[in-house]
């Protein structure tokens, strides 16, 4: 900063805040300079203004039942720190999105299940979970023979089209009830 | 007798003595309410607040290091439990116009201040909110910037830019012509 460069605003604000690194420089150019003095003048008088403003009496008082009944209120109000916005909106795009997909999909799952629903029995969960687990023996079987050169193979699960369908269905559907209860919390 | 220090009144509240809580109340209830009164320029509001302000002082009386003085630290705390109010309601309230109730006779000279007054508050009521709670901290509560910025939890050149803007508002506000 030159002796001849006048003061800035932000400056004149950090001087009349004691923030200013180069006061000495500013008090310089303020001694040569009726512009900036003028405007430092005008700023204190703001100053002046904002911190004359009186208190105001408040003698009324909080009895101290009113403090734990507004520390119920507030507790029960606000039991846990609400979440931050950009989270709720995200969670609510997501709900929405997941809406429009299960309505652009559900034509496409009707049509696709039209031709099983009569011909094909859709497999009991006794029978998944049979399946299952004797494919678990299976693969336990494998592992207690397993030898390091032989790399085991998985064995493979067979799962009917109208098994999955149903999973991500359900799936959907339970992800879609979470963030409605989420949602529901944090709107009360 | 002399009356108790607040350190003492501190350290009885901790041990869960209510009389003692309510001691530092009655003697801090006037500077919290005038905080929360500049803040959101509306009475009913600021007592409510002041009011959330010593319960949020009690249930933290326990981080409060006896070093410290307590007017300022629950100062802050009011402070921060008003900008939260004014976050949460952004874009919903316009903020009243409040004239105080007490009305009483006074000489030419002191109505002309007290009008002065209201014009200062309305100018400050009409800032946004984290313009007001820099001026707060700021011009009555004498933080630094570097304070300030940690009180508010964000960086040093935002506090100096809002209280710029804030004053430079303050100014056009307070001398437009009516």
């Amino acid at each position: 900063m030159h002796l001849t460069d006048h003061i800035s605003d932000v400056q004149l604000n950090e001087y009349l805040d004691h923030e200013a690194n180069d006061r000495a420089q500013v008090e310089l150019h303020l001694s040569i300079c009726e512009n900036c003095s003028a405007r430092l003048t005008a700023l204190k008088d703001l100053f002046s203004e904002i911190e004359s403003l009186p208190e105001l009496e408040y003698s009324q008082g909080f009895s101290e039942a009113s403090l734990w009944e507004t520390a119920r209120f507030v507790s029960s109000r606000n039991p846990s720190t609400p979440l931050p916005r950009s989270l709720t909106l995200a969670v609510t795009l997501q709900a929405a999105l997941a809406v429009i997909a299960i309505i652009v999909a559900a034509p496409f799952v009707m049509q696709f299940l039209s031709p099983y629903v009569a011909g094909i029995p859709a497999a009991s969960f006794a029978d998944v979970f049979l399946q299952l687990q004797s494919q678990w023996a299976a693969w336990l079987a494998m592992l207690s023979t397993f030898q390091l050169p032989r790399i085991p193979e998985f064995p493979r699960i067979e799962l009917s089209s109208l098994f999955m369908i149903f999973t991500v269905i359900g799936i959907s559907l339970l992800w879609l009830i979470g963030n409605g209860l989420l949602l529901r919390n944090q709107m009360k | 007798m002399s009356a108790p220090s607040d350190r003492d009144l501190i350290q009885r509240a901790r041990r869960g003595d209510a009389e003692a809580f309510g001691e530092l109340v009655l003697r801090h209830q006037t500077s919290v309410f005038n905080v929360c009164y500049r803040i959101l320029h509306e009475r009913a509001e600021a007592e409510d607040l002041a009011q959330e302000t010593f319960i949020r002082a009690r249930e933290r009386l326990h981080t409060f290091d006896e070093e410290r003085v307590f007017g300022p630290w629950v100062r802050r705390v009011a402070a921060n439990v008003c900008l939260n109010h004014l976050e949460s309601q952004k874009g919903t309230a316009e903020l009243d116009e409040e004239r105080d109730a007490d009305e009483s006779q006074r000489p030419e000279t002191q109505v002309e201040v007290r009008e002065r007054s209201e014009q200062i508050r309305s100018a400050l009521a009409s800032l946004p909110a984290h313009y007001r709670v820099v001026i707060e901290l700021r011009h009555y509560q004498e933080l630094s910037y570097e304070e300030i910025a940690a009180e508010l939890s964000i960086p040093l050149s935002d506090v100096k830019s809002h209280l710029f803007r804030a004053r430079k508002l303050l100014a056009e506000k307070l001398h437009a012509p009516d």
